[in-house]
């Protein structure tokens, strides 16, 4: 078990330092921000003259070593636009974020689990099929089409939900949702197939047989099984909350790390594209880390390795 | 809970709802003291001097003044200086207002402007704004409220590097700049403005309250909330659900739905242009002015401006905004005769056509990508065959600093004096120039030398024939800039998308 989760986190440092390369280049392929920084009328030579003195005429190699250099030691660098210390930046969006990417993933988790069950449970009823085409629904509409529509709905119309900011719960009900459709949708389905496929095993019929009542057999025996693909997903679903959280975080004009990343690219604020990412990377392969944590205690055979 | 209990709750609530009722007319009598504004993004910083940023710009503007500040029909009007003048060709001297004090008690003088032009003008201190300001060789104090800037050649166009669109030109206090990190001065800002900064969550909202002791008089609204909104739908939800009180960049086909109560619409033709540029500088047919006039004949603008802008925005003759400095007020663009334009291809010998390459970035400016696939479509009328390349902007940079813009160009440039849009793009080697005319040349080199404001219309007015019939730009039209208002708000439009609340109040 301690080899297991010892090569695991190997494993993460060189996701971690892989993905460093690949969003120093990919922001780079566009082009520096020298020019976009400066005004129209900034001629080629003041142009070339503030590219130096940002640095950014140096070889990528060199400004990719001095990149690593300083993050090794935290420091990731000035935004360019805002003057401010660029994982600063990331960080204070950070409460933002996560109370969104909580609300979101609560309500998937709530309305997933339960939805999933009952439809496994009774398979064909009108309950599966409603759940099936309401997720239908929820993992084909976009992210921001739902979020504008829920505006138009309960912001300009019927005027009882805020269109965007940060404030109360109200402020987190539309952007929540809008977040969670996604992967409510997914969790229902996937708990729903992997539940059918064990409560049709011989164990569980053998538990039924033996007069185990039914709340025992779904629960005890059943769901503990089932339940091992769908954590795998709702890992997975914590990455992709972020990544949606940045288009979510948009529409709503919701202060997190979403926005400042859009913005980022946007400007081709290396810094603060470089922090975000790298930052996203470690929480991302954090979590997983700690799912595969939690797979050794769900399922006994891989303690034995 | 029983049957009893529920039923007085009921009561309650209901009584509660009916008091609310009763006094929401009160409330909406009483005099709104509070102006959230929407803008597409967030502050970048709290100093003037570093950023190139219109979003910061509009917040700054609020928290600090301007030597000079221009009104809604875009004329030049005293702020913190009272007046100026012309001592000798090389020198703007600005008297100063007596009297005026920065939001922490600090007086403000000459040394003030001296101070505040000296830190952004010093090239170690890299601010991005340099190339708006960099003709002023020196900023000399005559006297506590006499200020000298000197240039080495004449400056005509002085007054538009100090006025608050000229970001950088914002007049800070010297002693808290001087004591304070720069870090510092990057979050807590100190002026002379009508506002003084309370605080700023990024990304969500910067908060001002008025400065009862502006010099300009007190503001009528007593704060003012800054919102950044990117999400046009959501800033529209926000005005018609009444959240925020003045939202900007509004498109043309959501005017409609916005002028009804309680929201209205206000525009103003944007001294923005949008026109084509022809390189004519390597071998292409464009070198040909009948070709290039031509594509004046065939192109309808007219039309495309009623269908794509809804008919705001404002037609230009040439390339100038028409409340420029020097724009020729009789001059008509050329109409829309595609047989004349058949007619003078064939003369150049290109009857059959031929295909041209486009350089143009597309989503900087309002429905610019929708504009130039309209007018090639004229264009492919007469047989000009349009082959479109859009780059996203940093690569458009990257591409114009290689001087690598081919063919047809679609530009985007403001400026409110000929010699600010003309001799950048028309001025032989000129960095955004793709066009060379030594008679041209001579007359924009007499329009910059000169600060008699007389002898310069004069000139610019020949300037202006030589552009039209020579044909080097193709000029469309000035788009509009649309707000949103709460329809209580009274508050005008500039043409340079400053916002400034000053005189804004509500009915």
């Amino acid at each position: 078990m301690f080899t297991f989760l010892a090569s695991r986190v190997v494993y993460t440092l060189v996701v971690v330092w892989g993905v460093s390369i690949a969003v120093f280049l990919l922001i780079r392929l566009g082009g520096d921000p020298t020019a976009l920084f400066l005004p129209p009328e900034a001629n080629a030579e003041e142009i070339v003259r503030m590219r130096e003195a940002l640095g950014f005429d140096r070889p990528y190699l060199i400004q990719y070593v001095d990149f690593l250099l300083r993050a090794l030691g935290g420091d990731f660098g000035f935004s360019l636009r805002q003057q401010q210390p660029a994982m600063g930046l990331v960080l204070d969006r950070l409460p933002a974020t996560l109370e969104l990417g909580a609300v979101a993933l609560a309500l998937s988790l709530l309305i997933g689990i339960p939805l999933g069950l009952v439809s496994a449970t009774h398979r064909g009823s009108w309950i599966d099929r409603l759940a099936m085409l309401v997720s239908l629904f929820g993992q084909s509409f976009p992210a921001f089409w739902l979020a504008i529509m829920m505006i138009l709905l309960f912001s300009e119309t019927l005027t009882v939900l805020p269109p965007s900011g940060r404030g109360g719960l109200a402020h987190l009900v539309m952007p929540g949702t809008a977040l969670a459709a996604f992967s409510t949708a997914i969790i229902t389905r996937l708990l729903r197939s992997s539940m059918i496929e064990v409560l049709q095993s011989d164990y569980i019929r053998t538990a039924r047989s033996k007069g185990l009542a039914p709340r025992a057999v779904i629960f005890r025996h059943a769901l503990r099984n089932a339940a091992i693909p769908t954590l795998t997903v709702v890992g997975l679903q914590v990455g992709a909350l972020l990544g949606g959280a940045v288009i979510t975080e948009e529409v709503f004009a919701y202060p997190g790390v979403g926005r400042l990343a859009v913005q980022a690219i946007a400007q081709r604020d290396f810094a603060v594209v470089q922090a975000f990412v790298i930052f996203s990377a470690v929480l991302i392969v954090s979590i997983n880390l700690l799912i595969d944590a939690v797979y050794v205690w769900l399922d006994p055979r891989l303690r034995q390795r | 809970m029983k049957r009893r209990e529920i039923i007085k709750w009921l009561g309650a609530a209901v009584a509660g709802a009916k008091g609310a009722q009763l006094s929401a007319p009160v409330f909406a009598q009483a005099p709104r003291d509070t102006i959230t504004i929407a803008q597409a993004s967030d502050a970048q910083t709290m100093d003037p001097g570093r950023h190139t940023h219109f979003p910061t710009a509009n917040v700054l503007f609020h928290i600090f003044d301007a030597l000079v500040t221009v009104d809604e029909d875009g004329r030049f009007q005293p702020a913190l200086a009272e007046s100026w003048s012309n001592p000798n060709p090389l020198t703007w001297q600005f008297k100063l207002r007596r009297g005026v004090r920065f939001h922490n008690g600090e007086e403000f003088n000459a040394d003030a402007v001296k101070f505040s032009f000296d830190r952004v003008l010093n090239r170690e201190f890299r601010s991005p704004m340099l190339a708006r300001i960099s003709h002023i060789r020196s900023v000399d104090v005559v006297d506590p409220f006499t200020v000298n800037f000197t240039t080495a050649a004449p400056f005509p166009t002085m007054l538009f590097s100090v006025v608050e669109a000229s970001f950088a030109a914002l007049i800070m206090p010297p002693r808290y700049a001087r004591e304070t990190a720069p870090e510092v001065l990057a979050r807590q800002p100190v002026g002379t403005g009508p506002y003084r900064f309370v605080e700023w969550r990024r990304d969500d909202r910067v908060v001002l309250e008025a400065n009862p002791d502006y010099w300009g008089g007190a503001p009528r609204i007593r704060r003012a909330v800054w919102r950044p909104i990117s999400e046009t739908r959501t800033r529209i939800a926000e005005l018609r659900s009444g959240g925020v009180d003045l939202a900007g960049d509004i498109p043309p086909e959501e005017v409609a739905g916005l002028n009804r109560a309680p929201t209205k619409v206000v525009d103003v033709a944007s001294d923005a242009l949008f026109f084509f540029a022809f390189e004519t500088l390597r071998p292409s047919p464009l070198q040909d002015r009948r070709v290039r006039q031509a594509m004046h004949y065939a192109i309808d603008v007219d039309a495309i401006q009623r269908a794509i802008m809804g008919g705001y925005g404002r037609r230009i003759a040439v390339t100038l905004p028409r409340t420029a400095f020097g724009y020729p007020q009789d001059m008509q663009p050329y109409p829309y005769d595609p047989a004349r334009a058949r007619a003078l291809l064939a003369e150049a010998g290109h009857a059959n056509g031929f295909a041209l390459p486009l350089t143009a970035r597309q989503g900087r400016y309002l429905k610019d990508r929708e504009v130039m696939e309209a007018c090639f479509g004229y264009l492919s009328r007469v047989g000009i065959r349009v082959e479109a390349r859009y780059l996203e902007q940093s690569v458009w940079a990257q591409v114009s600093e290689r001087r690598g813009r081919e063919g047809l160009i679609f530009g985007g440039w403001s400026g409110m004096d000929a010699d600010l849009v003309w001799y950048p793009l028309l001025y032989t080697g000129q960095f955004q120039s793709y066009y060379s005319n030594p008679q041209l040349d001579a007359l924009l080199d007499r329009g910059r030398s000169s600060v008699d404001q007389d002898e310069r219309l004069r000139i610019y007015r020949q300037a202006a024939e030589i552009i039209k019939d020579d044909a080097p730009l193709l000029p469309l039209f000035q788009p509009p800039l649309i707000y949103g208002l709460n329809a209580r708000l009274n508050w005008r439009p500039r043409t340079d998308t400053m916002i400034n609340l000053r005189s804004a109040a509500f009915a």
